[in-house]
């Protein structure tokens, strides 16, 4: 009993060091009314956090873990993965150690961290409970793996770390990405948005310009084409890649490189990358005959992100 | 043996459970018991102030082997959430006392009592903090008190009852949830409170 006393505390201690280890490169992030959030220094000067935290962009500070308050300033955000980047002065806190997500297995412990005030770091205690590949995430930016926990994201804990038990730095949580779970934004896609906004300020997205619908065919083409769906063009923006390439409202994609189209799902995948300026080569049925149109895809405006 | 992975928090949770007792208000069967209480020293038992009412007033105790023993409550302090009672010939084996401010954040916590009337449950978490709340969490002023902050889960039912660290050692006695985040007075709050009495 006496042994397992002693490993409980060692736990309880070990927990106690991971939260101080990846607090010092925590901090409270001022952009909202009332409750700050919290931001990851994820590389020198360079402060992650989450972008529906994010309620104004100018007089933005953080607050550091030795208590004292710096300015910052948004370099970017992306609402479709939940992710925005800030700037802070170099060398003002330790950075974040990071760790590979693909290490953590559903029962693994894990720690939630946050920083709202001068006060220490704050954490939260559960276990990952899912783990998987790549998805897209209903704000429409793609994940690039699955990971889920049963902790609690508490108020100001948005865009703070998920920790494993040696304090590495898993990736961001977002309390806006799922409407019921602890979700957390691995470092392969932090990493990924945060080049594209500290380059740009935004995300580029491919964009064609059309809207659709996902149709059955009827059944003499689908005897005739051996397909079964594809996307029916609802509109046609003036001056958008579609129209240029003669593209009409009625026109069913049913393929795409070479690849079937039934759904939004290939397209947003084919959207998602980086792929402006890429001739996309189209399979169409156009009154019943397959036609084929290639379009080159183009930078969503950003209206219309 | 047993691994601690196995065992976990079962000898301390065990340990503790041995002290906690419900609590009703006034003169009551061991049905009634709302709330929970520490067996703190000798026939002393420490509560929340909101489950029983100002002295000279009566309470009830309900010990972990279900008999009702007859009680006082002889110290309450609303505002801050704590109360004494005294309930001669209960036998209940006193909690040791712990300090929460020799704990950092991430340090395991429990709590044990009755949430929703379920007898000595306990609930597993995390310490976030033992200071006073963050600005916006609000509180109605109470904010500016200092709290053991733990991300435990408590319902109705574990007010009154302890917040302890991994070795069991009461570190505060659960008092309400802010913003899903379980707020405890810090133990030394109570030795306070206890000051004078034997």
């Amino acid at each position: 009993m006496t042994d397992d006393r002693t490993t409980l505390a060692m736990l309880s201690e070990q927990l106690a060091d991971a939260v101080a280890t990846a607090g010092a490169a925590l901090v409270a992030v001022h952009a909202r009314p009332r409750l700050p959030s919290t931001g990851v220094h994820w590389k020198d000067g360079v402060v992650v956090t989450t972008d529906g935290t994010i309620r104004r962009e100018d007089d933005i500070a953080v607050t550091l873990p030795d208590g004292r308050r710096i300015p910052a300033t948004l370099a970017g955000r992306d609402r479709g993965t939940d992710l925005a980047v800030l700037r802070i002065a170099s060398g003002s806190l330790p950075v974040a150690t990071l760790g590979d997500p693909a290490t953590l297995r559903p029962g693994h412990l894990v720690l939630a961290l946050a920083r709202l005030d001068a006060g220490g770091p704050r954490a939260a205690f559960g276990a990952v409970s899912a783990t998987g590949g790549k998805w897209r995430c209903w704000k429409g930016g793609e994940i690039d793996s699955w990971l889920q926990s049963d902790l609690d994201i508490y108020p100001g804990f948005g865009g703070g770390p998920l920790v494993d038990a040696t304090g590495r730095i898993h990736g961001v949580n977002s309390g806006g990405l799922s409407r019921t779970l602890a979700t957390t934004i691995p470092v392969a896609t932090v990493n990924r948005v945060m080049t594209q906004l500290l380059e740009r300020g935004y995300v580029t997205r491919g964009w064609i310009g059309a809207a659709m619908q996902p149709v059955r065919l009827d059944p003499a083409t689908q005897q005739r084409l051996k397909r079964e769906a594809g996307l029916l063009l609802l509109s046609v923006e003036p001056d958008a890649p579609a129209s240029r390439a003669g593209l009409l409202v009625g026109d069913i994609v049913v393929a795409m490189d070479g690849k079937d189209v039934d759904g939004f799902d290939q397209l947003l995948d084919v959207l998602g990358g980086d792929v402006v300026g890429r001739k996309l080569k189209l399979e169409v049925v156009r009154a019943g005959q397959p036609v084929s149109v290639d379009v080159v895809i183009d930078e969503r405006p950003r209206r219309a992100r | 043996m047993t691994t601690m992975s196995a065992a976990f928090l079962s000898d301390p949770a065990e340990r503790l459970r041995a002290s906690v007792v419900g609590i009703a208000n006034g003169r009551s069967g061991r049905r009634a018991a709302a709330g929970a209480a520490i067996a703190w020293s000798g026939d002393l038992f420490v509560t929340s102030a909101h489950v029983v009412t100002a002295p000279p007033s009566q309470a009830t105790i309900v010990t972990p082997d279900g008999r009702a023993v007859p009680g006082e409550v002889v110290r309450r302090d609303a505002e801050r959430d704590i109360a004494v009672v005294r309930a001669a010939g209960a036998g209940v084996p006193a909690a040791v006392a712990g300090d929460p401010y020799s704990l950092r954040p991430g340090s395991l916590v429990f709590a044990v009592g009755h949430p929703f009337g379920v007898r000595d449950a306990v609930s597993v978490g995390v310490l976030q903090a033992v200071s006073p709340l963050p600005r916006g969490y609000g509180l109605n002023g109470k904010g500016s008190l200092v709290w053991v902050q733990a991300d435990v889960r408590l319902a109705p039912g574990n007010s009154g009852g302890p917040l302890a660290d991994a070795q069991g050692r009461v570190i505060g006695v659960a008092a309400m949830v802010v913003f899903g985040v379980a707020l405890a007075v810090p133990a030394p709050e109570v030795e306070r409170l206890l000051s004078g009495l034997t």
